[in-house]
């Protein structure tokens, strides 16, 4: 039953699993090209260091990217058919949703893994100057964590109907209006910020993409 | 078991524009069940009702024994179903549908599906998304007959095919329940095709049954009579009035449609001073046009 979802979900994202393979792979390739002196100056180190810093925002990017694309395409074509299909087939839909969202988070293995190798082979041939350390091992780690979470996220949304999609949408935008009242009120509060806040720091759910995403560090 | 589906006093509504109401069916085991009603009468809402596919508000579902939607699964395993749109996934190739669909059924009998292959000349390489409209017909029905179903559970399956591809399908799915013995529930609007294959018959319109019975009883039951001198109003009389056409006067009479005739009403006539010319039978479709005419006229 799993090889038949596994294969269907393949097809249907082998496009997004080939090119994400090409993109982690060559991610931190590219990020460490500055890293050629022979023997680097501090300028050299300080460049490096800000180079490396200046590419993270693409692996948390692409971390969601992959999240958004897989989940999507999970459930695109049940969608179309208005889960038609899946619902009148002998199982649960827990087991159905569940054996989706295994074989989604099991394509999502090969870009993380190309990222480690990507980052393993970068870090391997590059010259890093005394006093910086290689992190190949907790890059690929905290990509493959971003990865799943985004995946497990958007995965959610995208199972749902358009009218559970409606539903978080309107409380987005009464969050919005509530923002505006208080504002006209007088009143200093950011709920926003605060609720953006409690998401992505600790113990939020999307912790895991902010901070430093550093290949090489101190 | 008696019945492979129940119903009882089954409500669903879909916001305030239509609603299922007070739904009691009963499909006899091994019956091929006739599901008529015109469009929009609620046919496909009772079929995922039945299938699990939607929640009824009130009222309790049983299929094979089960009740719906709690042991769904268990149904489905057993229920080989064909909606009314096609629902496969367009970029699959027939070949790949069938392994997909096969891995879900335990009693998949893959000698069937290779039978079944033969006899609709379906082309194995050729992606969903590029087969006709007949193709996917025949498609929907092999993956249903495939399953080796104790049910099986049709939703307009031959509409909009032409009449070489209806006559395979209604073939193909005789033979089958001949094997098996399976019970069928099929809907349409097609009332003439029921008619040759189906032994039981139930009619929804607007959101409710409004007959249930054997379809020997429906057809035989409903008739058109020719009647001259009968009185402006009739009293008790042991057959139910369906219409009463009195635009045709002098000579040719007023043309009367009845449920629940037999022979002996005859008499009937003779004492309301009547006389009974001609009795003629009316086929389904005639009969199926007068109970939805009736059901639908204002009461008095």
């Amino acid at each position: 039953m799993f090889q038949v979802i596994l294969y269907t979900q393949w097809k249907w994202s082998r496009v997004v699993v080939v090119l994400s393979v090409v993109v982690g792979f060559a991610l931190p390739i590219l990020s460490v090209q500055p890293a050629g002196a022979s023997e680097p100056t501090r300028y050299d180190v300080q460049y490096l260091l800000q180079t490396i810093q200046s590419w993270s925002v693409w692996y948390a990017a692409f971390a969601t990217g992959l999240g958004l694309l897989l989940a999507t395409t999970a459930w695109a074509h049940d969608h179309r058919g208005r889960h038609v299909y899946a619902l009148s087939l002998p199982l649960p839909r827990w087991h159905y949703a569940l054996l989706r969202f295994t074989a989604g988070a099991v394509l999502m293995a090969a870009p993380i893994v190309a990222l480690w190798i990507g980052a393993l082979l970068a870090t391997a041939t590059a010259q890093i100057p005394p006093g910086l350390q290689a992190y190949p091992n907790a890059l690929a780690l905290r990509f493959a964590l971003a990865a799943l979470t985004a995946y497990a996220v958007f995965f959610a949304i995208s199972s749902g109907t358009t009218r559970t999609a409606g539903y978080v949408l309107s409380i987005i935008a009464a969050l919005f209006v509530a923002q505006l009242l208080l504002g006209a009120a007088g009143l200093s509060e950011n709920i926003i910020h605060v609720l953006f806040d409690r998401v992505i720091t600790w113990p939020g759910p999307l912790e895991i993409f902010t901070g430093r995403w550093m290949l090489i560090d101190v | 078991m008696s019945n492979v589906i129940e119903t009882r006093s089954v409500r669903y509504h879909v916001g305030k524009s239509f609603e299922i109401r007070d739904l009691s069916l009963n499909v006899p085991a091994g019956s091929i069940y006739g599901f008529l009603g015109p469009n929009g009468s609620g046919k496909t809402t009772t079929i995922g009702l039945l299938m699990g596919l939607l929640r009824a508000h009130e009222g309790t579902i049983t299929v094979l024994g089960q009740p719906v939607p709690g042991a769904a699964p268990r149904v489905l395993a057993r229920t080989g179903f064909v909606p009314e749109r096609p629902h496969l996934y367009p970029t699959l190739t027939v070949e790949e549908v069938l392994r997909y669909h096969a891995a879900f059924y335990t009693t998949w009998d893959w000698r069937r599906a290779d039978e079944l292959f033969g006899r609709f000349e379906l082309d194995r390489s050729l992606r969903i998304g590029g087969l006709s409209k007949g193709e996917t017909g025949k498609l929907m029905m092999l993956l249903a007959l495939a399953q080796n179903p104790d049910l099986l559970v049709l939703d307009e399956p031959t509409d909009g095919l032409d009449p070489v591809v209806r006559r395979a399908l209604v073939i193909a799915l005789l033979d089958y329940v001949s094997q098996r013995d399976a019970a069928v529930f099929i809907s349409s609007h097609l009332v003439h095709e029921l008619e040759r294959i189906c032994d039981w018959v139930g009619v929804m319109d607007n959101g409710r049954l409004v007959a249930e019975m054997p379809m020997q009883t429906f057809k035989s039951g409903i008739k058109r009579l020719r009647v001259t001198g009968a009185p402006a109003l009739v009293e008790d009389p042991p057959f139910v009035l369906l219409s009463r056409d009195t635009g045709e006067t002098l000579g040719a009479g007023e043309v009367w449609v009845v449920r629940g005739w037999q022979t002996p009403m005859q008499q009937y006539f003779d004492g309301i001073g009547a006389s009974l010319r001609e009795v003629m039978d009316l086929d389904l479709e005639e009969g199926f046009v007068e109970l939805l005419r009736t059901f639908r006229a204002p009461q008095a």
